[in-house]
């Protein structure tokens, strides 16, 4: 299991990439694993606003539907469509091509883990 | 409750298997290949190899054992010949079901019944009680027997080299016994999957020498969520489900289980009521055309109207979006079938079982 030292987490296991006002989301590799094969992504709205915390997507394994929780708050600018044809890209490339909205961030964010901390918080 | 294991625990543990509670076991519901890999390894063209001893095993022996059958089941016995299997169902007064079954005939006076795990208590004390007016014994011989179920084009010539019968001389649903290490073994052309395959009664200690034999001989193990993908995509009833006692074979759509000509049985007149009053409910498969996954009790609506819930739902890789519903039978022919996912009514068109076409070998 990976967890790049150059993300953000949440303790619902939501992944963060801060460049600039532009955050992509997307979920941790231990949750793709804790959910098994992924069947299906409902992706947000361009444009929609969200709430840090905010449920803005839904993952859905063979046996398991999942909220996905906005570490971040802001405005949806883009949305991953290769996950409508090819959801398995959350198991096989959670932190690359599994990614699943960018949005323009608020200034506002959910408690941010940083890598050393989310790996001690999984160990728990 | 503890929960009970089945002999094969170890080896499941040994393949990497997630356990989880099913029926009052300690059952894999995936391996480490995951649920779609083990769905595809049966769907195919593989062999899919399947710890199904959860499941309850009870002989049925003596001089009245036919007469018994046919009171207590709801299929025709009678046309049973030595060494063929009958997909059944025990009902109750109501016409309810207790569990569906399938019934094994041996020889004249004992037949071989498979019952489901999460029902193998009620059943046996409701077999017992029967028993009275018949000269017949019924035991349960769940504890001592395995279960394996070996499904998929290669399921044949897999098992085929470790057998000293030939498996090509069973046809569907019917069933051979023979020995392997010295050890009785019967072998049915029977599966929950859709495809060819077949089912093995073993005592446990062959349990794991035959398992790790199958493995060796290229099987894979599959666990219980590749399982009911199999099964949801030939709309084979699930106990619980699809079926129980809140519903007779008129709303299950298993009428062709049901022999209400046979003579008396139990539920009978309750079911022959139902037929002529009509049923309550009605067993729909829907087939998804918008995006999405329908799952179980999400609501189903025919136009604006919530007609019922989906049963059974799943992402068939496949057929896409599928489910058994039960709808109100004012809707079950015609309507513009709508399922609610999370607020939204995604379109749903009314379709036939099987959703993906079953390779069972008829003969």
């Amino acid at each position: 299991m990976t967890i790049p030292a150059d993300l953000q987490y949440t303790k619902e296991h939501e992944w963060v990439r801060i460049e600039g006002d532009t955050a992509t989301l997307g979920i941790t590799d231990h949750a793709q694993e804790a959910l098994g094969d992924i069947v299906f992504v409902e992706l947000p709205e361009i444009g929609r606003q969200l709430a840090p915390g905010e449920a803005f997507a839904v993952v859905e394994s063979v046996k398991a539907v999942s909220d996905v929780y906005a570490p971040v708050g802001g405005e949806v600018i883009e949305v991953n469509t290769l996950l409508e044809s090819e959801p398995e890209k959350v198991n096989t490339d959670a932190y690359g091509e599994g990614w699943i909205a960018k949005v323009r961030m608020n200034g506002e964010t959910a408690e941010l883990l940083d890598e050393a901390t989310y790996t001690t918080y999984l160990e728990e | 409750m503890t929960l009970a294991r089945t002999p094969l625990f170890d080896e499941h543990g040994s393949a990497g298997g997630k356990m989880v509670p099913f029926a009052g076991f300690e059952m894999p519901v995936q391996y480490p290949a995951g649920a779609l890999k083990e769905y595809h390894i049966v769907r195919d063209g593989g062999c899919g190899l399947f710890d199904i001893s959860h499941m309850g095993q009870v002989r049925v022996q003596g001089p009245d054992a036919l007469a018994f059958l046919q009171y207590v089941t709801s299929n025709d016995v009678s046309r049973l010949t030595e060494g063929q299997v009958q997909y059944s169902a025990l009902l109750n007064n109501e016409g309810g079901f207790i569990d569906d079954i399938t019934t094994y005939k041996l020889s004249d006076d004992e037949y071989y019944l498979c019952i489901n795990a999460a029902n193998r208590h009620k059943d046996l004390a409701h077999l017992q009680r029967e028993t009275a007016p018949f000269r017949v014994s019924v035991c349960d011989e769940s504890d001592a027997t395995t279960l394996l179920a070996l499904q998929g084009e290669q399921a044949q010539s897999t098992l085929q080299p470790l057998v000293n019968i030939n498996l090509a001389g069973i046809g569907y649903y019917r069933f051979a016994t023979t020995e392997i290490d010295d050890h009785a073994v019967m072998i049915s052309r029977t599966g929950y999957t859709g495809e060819d395959g077949f089912e093995l009664y073993l005592p446990n200690a062959l349990a794991v020498p035959l398992w790790r034999a199958l493995l060796a001989a290229g099987a894979r193990p599959i666990g219980l969520a590749a399982r009911d993908m199999l099964r949801t995509e030939m709309g084979y009833a699930l106990y619980g489900h699809e079926i129980s006692d809140q519903v007779t074979p008129v709303e299950a759509k298993l009428m062709w289980i049901t022999k209400l000509d046979k003579g008396d049985f139990i539920g009978r007149d309750a079911v022959r009521a139902r037929r002529e009053q009509g049923p309550e409910r009605c067993l729909i498969a829907l087939k998804l055309t918008g995006r999405g996954i329908p799952r179980e009790h999400y609501r189903v609506f025919a136009g604006d109207a919530a007609t019922g819930e989906v049963i059974s739902g799943m992402f068939s890789p496949i057929a896409g979006g599928i489910a058994l519903a039960y709808v109100q039978p004012e809707h079950a022919e015609t309507g513009e079938f709508s399922v609610e996912i999370r607020g939204r009514r995604i379109a749903a068109e009314r379709t036939r079982t099987p959703f993906v076409r079953s390779r069972v070998k008829k003969s």
